[in-house]
């Protein structure tokens, strides 16, 4: 199943859940940030900014910049986007520590906005499954 | 008519290493004393779920207390506490616990404790097994390397990011109400302090190779984790467990590193047998 920030038919309502969630739109609150999301080889970057999701770009070219990049392996981020993710895989810090994806870029960002990007992943649980 | 729970909460004031340290606890309960340990950064509203459980008090006097700097536990008076990094050292933990417990006059009290308190089980039961007649480790391990980060303590970021943190060390199948409790009594501790107590947690606690040393006729050691606790994992409690002759291991299905307040009924079906079996301790 392809993961759903890369799926293109999907990427709207994606970006539509996250602008509509009552819980993201607390926790990103004053986040203006590009965050690359990574499976495999493939890639899209979310743009945030005053805390809306203002696009979600596929295979952005190499001179693109962004604030922190979240990766892992298609396998892992099937895991991470189950409905009732296994042990590890229940947030980006469970998975990072446990070496199920890495965080990497601006640590300070990624970290400040942890519940942000963790209700993202919870946002693609709900639209993954 | 004004509902009240059984929990009653008190101050006290105890000396550790020179130090007067006015200190807040709470207890519910008559019977064998239960002292319980909170979790870094956590304070003991941790185990309001256990001390409202009329099937433990009314066999136990729990009791849990608020290290200074904790919850309603203040900094000491005496210490310009803001001149000097915040840092949680084994030493202190250890004869603050005992200290507690000899001045409430806990009779070898059973303890509790969970991460932290987890660790500090294994760490009483090497330095001082006369004093409690049984342990309880939640989430226990050898050591816990690695965790002692500096976002923990930054100024840059908020309690929001251990509120996220802590949320995500809860297991998907526990109530949603009680994973946010987690996340927010984490969030309200003062900034310095769980990054302080994940000095003990991740530094100073180290038993590796030790373990074998713990003499379960002295003392009992049940040790239990979470199936989705990612910081000490069921393999790392696990394997403390195997090294401690007479020691019991239960992982625990469906439940994180909270397992007292992010699910107690499911936590309560491992402990009930547990705490039964410690009745019959002399």
């Amino acid at each position: 199943m392809t993961v759903v920030f890369l799926d293109s038919s999907k990427i709207d309502r994606l970006r539509n859940a996250m602008n509509h969630d009552a819980e993201f739109k607390l926790a990103a609150r004053y986040m203006s940030e590009d965050i690359l999301l990574g499976a495999d080889e493939s890639r899209c970057i979310v743009k945030v900014r005053d805390g809306l999701v203002t696009e979600i770009k596929p295979d952005p070219p190499s001179e693109d910049h962004w604030s922190f990049s979240i990766k892992a392996t298609a396998e892992s981020w099937d895991k991470l986007l189950q409905s009732s993710p296994p042990p590890f895989y229940t947030g980006l810090n469970a998975g990072m520590l446990r070496g199920n994806l890495q965080i990497m870029g601006n640590m300070e960002v990624a970290f400040a906005y942890l519940w942000a990007m963790n209700r993202m992943l919870d946002i693609m649980r709900q639209l993954q499954n | 008519m004004l509902k009240l729970e059984a929990i009653t909460g008190k101050y006290g004031f105890v000396t550790v290493h020179g130090v007067d340290y006015r200190v807040y606890f709470e207890e519910s309960g008559e019977g064998i004393p239960l002292l319980c340990q909170h979790t870094a950064g956590g304070d003991g509203r941790q185990w309001r779920h256990l001390m409202n459980d009329e099937e433990v008090t009314s066999k136990y006097r729990v009791v849990a207390v608020d290290l200074p700097y904790h919850g309603k536990s203040l900094p000491p008076e005496s210490v310009e506490w803001w001149k000097e990094e915040y840092k949680l050292t084994k030493s202190f933990l250890i004869d603050f616990l005992v200290e507690f417990g000899r001045a409430l006059g806990l009779d070898r009290p059973v303890f509790i404790g969970c991460s932290m308190g987890g660790h500090l089980a294994l760490d009483l039961a090497l330095e001082c097994p006369d004093k409690f007649r049984a342990v309880i480790g939640f989430e226990s391990a050898e050591f816990t390397p690695g965790l002692d980060l500096i976002w923990f303590n930054h100024p840059r970021i908020s309690g929001e990011f251990k509120f996220a943190n802590l949320f995500e060390s809860t297991a998907p199948s526990s109530p949603e109400k009680y994973r946010r409790e987690v996340g927010w009594v984490y969030s309200q501790s003062a900034p310095p302090v769980f990054r302080g107590d994940l000095y003990y947690y991740s530094v100073e606690h180290n038993v590796t190779g030790q373990l074998h040393r713990i003499d379960t006729s002295r003392i009992a050691v049940y040790l239990l984790c979470g199936e989705y606790d990612f910081a000490s994992t069921p393999e790392m409690c696990r394997q403390a467990a195997s090294q401690i002759k007479g020691a019991k291991y239960i992982e625990m299905k469906g439940l994180g590193h909270f397992p007292v307040v992010e699910n107690y009924e499911l936590c309560k079906a491992y402990l009930t047998p547990i705490l039964e079996e410690i009745t019959k301790i002399r």
